[in-house]
């Protein structure tokens, strides 16, 4: 638990006298849990994949507020602040849906052994100089605006108006991309190469690789957060 | 003991940390640093950082959406 001292507790307990007691919510989130399970039953009849993206997006937007989840934070505190617990969170991440795209991606091939990339369950992008071009441009942008798309769209819910500026800066911005991706399209991205690691070394070699790769990140980050505080005075 | 408020709505992510910093160099030990944030990174990232700094720390919910993050200077 927090470590907390006497006047904490005395300074916290003046504190919640003063602030009158919050409006009780529940009946909101009653009214708003069944409008939603509503929704969902109606769009199963009409189209399963809307319902699932609905279902889905619903489900990843609570996990993520109430575990106050940020990207930008995980990228940012490392540097800013030596933490790294967020990143450490990332990197889980990216361990359980490599597994995860692992077994989907072996029974796809099981089932059709002459496959091509194009035909496995997943994404396939090149990767290359627009990756770091790109990369470099959201990083600073989402530094400076303090929000990546998910977090935003977390704190405008929770009443954070200094984000909806970000979020008018961020459907600008995504419509400009749109508007000339074709360019980075002909310029750079159609001309690399589509790398997926199972189609030269084997499924199983592969996920051993970037299973290794990503433990040995975690472990970086972990020393890392107990060596660094950058801004200890 | 002194006690010193610092009002940090509408700051995004970063700056209530950076604030808080800044205020806790100035104080003294014992003295306790009051925070006013709507952003709940802050709760995140401050109430980390301050533990790892070995400060005593406890925040609460003053309205929907804002909170009062308290901090003591323990060395």
């Amino acid at each position: 638990m927090t470590a907390t001292s006497s006047k904490i507790e005395a300074l916290k307990r003046q504190r919640e006298m003063e602030v009158k007691k919050k409006k009780n919510q529940s009946p909101f989130g009653i009214i708003i849990t069944g409008m939603v399970i509503t929704i969902y039953l109606a769009l199963i009849n009409y189209n399963l994949d809307f319902s699932s993206y609905w279902i889905i997006g619903i489900l990843m937007g609570i996990t993520l507020q109430r575990s106050r989840f940020c990207f930008a934070a995980s990228f940012r505190d490392p540097i800013m602040v030596g933490s790294t617990s967020l990143l450490k969170a990332v990197l889980l991440a990216f361990i359980v849906s490599t597994i995860g795209f692992f077994i989907i991606q072996l029974r796809a091939s099981v089932a059709n052994p002459d496959y091509l990339i194009t035909e496995l369950p997943g994404q396939f992008n090149p990767v290359g100089l627009h990756t770091a071009l790109g990369a470099i441009l959201f990083g600073t942008g989402m530094v400076v605006a303090g929000g990546c798309a998910s977090g935003v769209l977390i704190r405008i819910g929770e009443g954070h108006a200094m984000q909806l500026v970000v979020l008018i800066g961020f459907i600008i911005g995504a419509t400009l991309g749109a508007a000339h991706f074709p360019f980075w399209d002909g310029v750079l991205i159609s001309k690399t190469p589509v790398v997926h690691f199972p189609n030269h070394i084997g499924f199983f070699p592969s996920l051993i690789l970037q299973l290794l790769l990503l433990c040995g990140l975690y472990f970086i980050a972990d020393w890392y957060d107990k060596k660094n505080n950058i801004m200890t005075t | 003991m002194a006690e010193y408020k610092l009002d940090c709505l509408f700051e995004a992510c970063p700056i209530p940390l950076l604030k808080a910093l800044k205020q806790l160099n100035k104080m003294e030990i014992g003295d306790v640093l009051i925070m006013h944030t709507d952003h709940n990174c802050s709760i995140k990232n401050v109430v980390e950082w301050t533990k790892k700094q070995g400060h005593l720390i406890d925040y609460i919910e003053i309205a929907d959406g804002e909170w009062e993050i308290y901090i003591e200077k323990a060395k």
